[in-house]
């Protein structure tokens, strides 16, 4: 078994900063994402949600043989991608991983908010990405392909810049080794989505035709954004991981810049409340709440359907 | 299997186990800001956050070893990182990322291990969760076990049929044969729960009320930690 084919970040390596942006932006996207969900999907909406999400559980009984005797299992995102579409597969991926974080202790419950983007938002995007641009046509199993293997890269990849933004110290090698080991998970999930997907073809094949690709264009280039950021991530982890400290320092910057907006609230503030841990956290809410509302009207202007 | 333990204790009967699960949603919450903002994390601050779950996890009546060792669960993760941390010479931050996560494991344990699961995901949408969200996190929680348990019988079938090490095909085909199945109920289920008059949202035979004494152990249990965190950050 490979050790992380997705990386659930458990509570206390996150810096307060990292964590508290990505909550405040990974759970109203979600939100945003799951009103999608529900108007796309007719009947048997939530049942089916979460039943899907019991089956990604199941699957990770089945092992595929790998070569030299090791084997794998599924991650899911990409095939929920594929069969539910990326709205619902989103949802689908934040249930689990909210079972994940509070049943089975695997991932952290202030870390839900960036385990929820790398897997549940960005991972599923940059799966639907590929599947949206050549899933219907001749290079249909490349496209499935890539589907399952973007979605493990650009999460873990997520993960780890996270991380390194959070000054968790990871030595080059380490890093090297990491790289080393998402790529090959990468490449072994895709494998996997794309024998999976055809078995489903076969055997119920008008599952797979109800996801239809047309209607989602808004949520394609949020997944090109998503591999893109994931791309510089570890561009920028790989060759210079100093400057994603420095960038975790300046998100910090970030919430004294606030502050001074906040000024006039000051002359009130009780004198433990004038703590600098107290000031730094409200002004960082301020500041995430700020990026969260920014994200919100972005993603209601890209998933507006183009008919209304 | 591990939620069937979790299911057991979340079943017993103490003071926490009565507590409405908003309040113990907002107190854990609080302890785990409280322990991950605490920088640096000395030996003293943790054996104190480790104090403070201890008394929570005897007040619940929990087997106090048997949730430590539950919690461990998040030790390969957090030991790897480390691991990292020691070689670059970091000693602090490797005893830091291991308390924390630890600790913050053990906390959630504690809340998953007083909460019945349908109480604390209604819990959760009080609390602003949107509701279809947290519907689809209790059908997940539903069929978790039934649907890992008929993957559990494909397995041994495949097995008397003398598929020791299935090959990729046949490992892809029993996981697209599991989805069909999986939908085609999901299906079932929907239809089942429309004819019994489902309207999108699962009623819980009390509705839960917040009392005195959820409000003392709000008070309590949030203001214990918070002072925990402004004497750590004085002692830094």
């Amino acid at each position: 078994m490979l050790p992380w084919d997705s990386v659930h970040i458990p509570d206390g390596f996150l810096s307060t900063p990292v964590w508290l942006a990505l909550d405040v932006t990974g759970l109203p996207a979600v939100a945003l994402l799951a009103r999608r969900a529900r108007r796309e999907l007719e009947e048997a909406r939530a049942p089916l949600l979460g039943v899907m999400g019991a089956f990604v559980f199941a699957a990770q009984m089945i092992n595929f043989p790998v070569a030299a005797g090791t084997s794998a299992h599924l991650v899911g995102g990409a095939l929920l991608a594929i069969t539910l579409g990326p709205a619902a597969a989103a949802v689908v991926m934040t249930a689990i991983l909210a079972v994940q974080a509070f049943v089975f202790q695997d991932g952290g419950i202030l870390a839900l908010g960036a385990n929820v983007f790398n897997m549940g938002i960005a991972g599923v995007l940059a799966a639907w990405l590929p599947y949206h641009l050549w899933g219907a046509g001749r290079h249909r199993r490349t496209a499935i392909f890539a589907a399952g293997a973007l979605s493990v890269v650009v999460s873990a990849l997520l993960a780890v810049s996270e991380l390194l933004a959070s000054a968790v110290p990871v030595r080059p090698a380490a890093l090297a080794f990491l790289l080393v080991v998402f790529g090959v998970s990468a490449a072994v999930e895709g494998v996997i989505t794309v024998a999976v997907v055809r078995g489903i073809e076969r055997l119920s094949p008008r599952i797979v035709h109800n996801a239809t690709p047309e209607r989602s264009w808004g949520l394609a280039v949020c997944g090109a954004g998503a591999v893109l950021l994931a791309a510089a991530g570890g561009l920028v982890a790989s060759t210079n991981p100093d400057a994603l400290q420095w960038l975790g320092g300046q998100l910090d910057i970030l919430g004294r810049v606030t502050t001074l907006f906040a000024a006039p609230l000051a002359e009130y503030r009780a004198r433990w409340l004038g703590s600098p841990w107290i000031s730094k956290a409200a002004a960082g809410t301020a500041g995430a709440l700020l990026v969260g509302l920014i994200c919100i009207a972005l993603g209601r202007a890209a998933t507006r359907p183009r008919s209304a | 299997m591990h939620h069937v333990v979790l299911e057991r204790w979340s079943r017993g009967e103490s003071f926490l186990h009565a507590r409405d699960a908003r309040v113990k949603v907002v107190v854990l919450l609080v302890y785990l800001v409280a322990l991950a903002t605490t920088t640096p994390m000395t030996p003293i601050a943790g054996a104190c956050y480790a104090a403070l779950v201890a008394a929570a996890i005897v007040a619940a009546r929990l087997p106090l070893a048997g949730l430590a060792l539950r919690a461990a669960t998040v030790l390969p993760f957090a030991g790897t990182f480390a691991l990292f941390s020691l070689l670059a010479g970091d000693e602090s931050r490797a005893l830091s990322l291991v308390s924390k996560s630890y600790l913050s494991a053990a906390a959630v344990l504690t809340l998953a291990g007083t909460t019945p699961l349908p109480k604390l995901v209604r819990g959760l949408e009080s609390l602003g969760v949107p509701r279809f969200l947290t519907l689809v996190i209790q059908f997940l929680y539903r069929y978790l076990f039934v649907i890992s348990e008929q993957a559990q019988h494909m397995r041994m079938a495949a097995l008397a049929r003398g598929g020791g090490r299935l090959r990729m095909t046949h490992a892809a085909g029993a996981a697209a044969t599991l989805f069909g199945r999986s939908y085609a109920r999901a299906e079932g289920i929907h239809g089942a729960m429309l004819a019994r008059g489902f309207h999108g949202r699962m009623e819980l035979l009390a509705e839960a009320r917040l009392g005195p004494a959820d409000v003392l152990f709000l008070l309590g249990g949030a203001g214990l930690a918070t002072a925990l965190r402004l004497a750590m950050g004085t002692l830094a």
